[in-house]
């Protein structure tokens, strides 16, 4: 009888493989998740208020002090408050796609990997029925799967707003399309900049297999990779005949190639992080797939 | 189905922040449907072994072949509980056990893991952070059989255990191990605890396979004798000899009848491993299971 019963449950597949895997590890980092969910939910109301009554109310108060009829006036370059909420909420999403790379290499690197394979719940999984490496592809799926929405539609309202606020963005709050939050949070740098934290972040737990030590070091690296690449910027893409390699030489027209360029650069740091990590894992392990 | 669960070849590994290797040269064969004990002190390498049997790490030397195949190959058809029963402090009991189901989900036996978990009283809502040592093991193992395993690779399993529970978790184990002719190796240095459940023996030193056989015929292969100071124990293999005052005591391998001089005993096992741990270069036996059935 027991066996009969045995068999009936095992014929009732509940899940199937990788969708176990997947659910499994939604489950196990559900903080990290709903920490992202809040983040990527806050960005978007600020910038949805930015772009409806915010700035109603900052046009609103900007007309009011009569500085739309077009006479230089000196009252116009100090903004009232309604402007002032307004710019304190774009700066805190930039603040905050500012700060995604290094919380998301943090996170990887000590919560994700580190911490896993510093307790043991790694080797836990590997000897149920998950092999490491799909162990590993499943870290890495599952978090690139949730930045990759989430940081595009942080740029896409960044971009939305950025295009249709042009007057208040850029010549009240006396940003331009080159500065590097800017820079960053109006194409897909933003998005490439937190897959390479993902990769990185993944490549120091692997290698370290200590939560501290591979935090620390994935921060550090991360840290690292932006500091060049933004004295790198500049150079990514020609100037005019003439001109330095400064980025407000570049004429506003660069703006996708550079772009792209960096964009690429990241995804190949990324992507070879992700492939030393996946064979130091088979190194140890000694797992074939 | 092959009838070897695991056979070792020259297996070593080497680590890089030690200097010696944790294993070396070790060979042996394991017989399925045997329960094998694993034993040595502190640092002999058995943690070591059952990983490489286990395919969490990959051999330096030679190589382990489980259930007929490569231990990653063999992955689904074994269950490794690790010394430090590592689960995830933040999930419940029953959130460990839908994990077991989602990462095992060709072959998970949810009665099987529930009722290990149900014998112990463990209330199911309750996090993993806030059970005892006792009752992690028991999660741990509820775990490992609810895999429904052909091998069930065991690192110092009742360590944390009160009496009353390895008791009953030992009887819980060995039930289900010969229900399903399940091959089962644990790892323990308390020889004692091992005596009553196994029936084969793998003995570690220094990263290399001291004794390795049948229980009963490694048992049998050695006498303690005692004699007078300065009888000879020749053509025996000494393994260990003490002189207390005029008596001599000593565990021998016989190679002969004894002879008129010295007197035998049927040692234990304790006595036979204590032996082999005091003398570390007593020459090695390894009695393999199908030469020994001969």
């Amino acid at each position: 009888m027991t066996t009969t019963t045995t068999r009936a449950r095992a014929a009732v597949r509940p899940v199937s493989p990788p969708r176990g895997l997947l659910l499994a590890l939604l489950r196990l980092h559900r903080t990290a998740l709903w920490f992202w969910l809040g983040l990527v939910a806050v960005a978007a109301a600020a910038l949805l208020w930015a772009l409806g009554p915010g700035a109603d109310a900052a046009w609103a108060e900007y007309r009011g002090m009569g500085c739309d009829g077009g006479a230089p006036d000196l009252g116009c370059d100090l903004p009232g408050p309604a402007f002032f909420r307004y710019e304190t909420t774009v700066t805190v999403v930039i603040g905050i796609l500012f700060l995604l790379p290094t919380l998301t290499a943090a996170w990887a690197g000590g919560s994700l990997i580190g911490r896993e394979l510093e307790s043991g719940t790694a080797q836990f999984a590997w000897t149920q029925s998950v092999t490491p490496a799909r162990w590993l592809a499943a870290k890495l799926a599952v978090p690139a799967l949730l930045l990759v929405p989430g940081t595009l539609a942080i740029t896409l309202l960044h971009r939305t707003l950025w295009t249709s606020d042009h007057h208040l963005m850029r010549v009240l709050a006396w940003r331009a399309w080159y500065d590097d939050g800017v820079f960053e949070a109006n194409g897909v740098l933003a998005t490439a900049h937190a897959l390479a934290a993902l990769a990185l972040g993944v490549l120091s737990g692997v290698l370290l297999r200590r939560a501290l030590p591979a935090l620390g070091v994935a921060v550090a690296a991360m840290a690292s990779l932006t500091s060049v690449l933004d004295d790198l910027r500049p150079h990514l893409w020609p100037t005019p005949p003439g001109t330095p390699s400064l980025m407000h030489k570049h004429p506003a027209s660069h703006f996708w190639p550079l772009q792209l360029v960096e964009t690429g650069i990241v995804m190949a740091v990324a992507a070879l992080a992700t492939a030393t990590a996946f064979l130091v894992l088979r190194r140890r392990t000694g797992a074939a797939v | 189905m092959t009838d070897t669960a695991i056979e070792a070849a020259g297996l070593g590994r080497r680590f890089r922040r030690r200097r010696g290797p944790a294993l070396d040269g070790c060979a042996f064969r394991l017989p399925a449907g045997s329960v094998c004990a694993l034993t040595g002190p502190n640092g002999a390498g058995k943690s070591t072994l059952l990983a490489l049997a286990a395919g969490l790490l990959r051999p330096t030397e030679g190589t382990i072949t489980v259930l007929g195949t490569t231990p990653a190959a063999a992955r689904e058809r074994l269950a490794h509980v690790a010394q430090n029963k590592p689960l995830h402090p933040q999930l419940t009991v029953a959130g460990t056990l839908r994990l077991g189901r989602d990462l095992n989900p060709r072959r998970w036996d949810a009665r099987a893991a529930e009722r290990i978990v149900a014998e112990g009283d463990l209330d199911p809502d309750t996090k993993i952070r806030a059970l005892s040592g006792g009752q992690r093991t028991r999660v741990a193992l509820a775990l490992a059989l609810g895999k429904r395993p052909e091998l069930l690779l065991l690192d110092e399993p009742m360590a944390d255990l009160d009496p009353l529970a390895r008791h009953q978790l030992t009887a819980t184990l060995m039930a289900d191990a010969a229900d399903r002719g399940t091959t089962v190796v644990m790892s323990s240095h308390v020889v004692a605890e091992l005596e009553g459940s196994c029936d084969h023996l793998l003995l570690l030193g220094s990263g290399r396979v001291r004794l390795a056989g049948p229980l009963d015929d490694l048992l049998a292969a050695h006498t303690l004798v005692t004699g007078r100071a300065g009888d000879a124990l020749d053509p025996h293999t000494v393994v260990e000899s003490r002189t207390t005052g005029r008596q001599l005591t000593a565990m021998v391998r016989p190679a002969g009848p004894l002879g008129d001089v010295l007197q035998g005993d049927r040692p234990s096992l304790e006595e036979v491993v204590l032996a082999h741990l005091r003398s570390p270069d007593a020459p090695p036996l390894l009695l393999d299971a199908r030469e020994a059935a001969v």
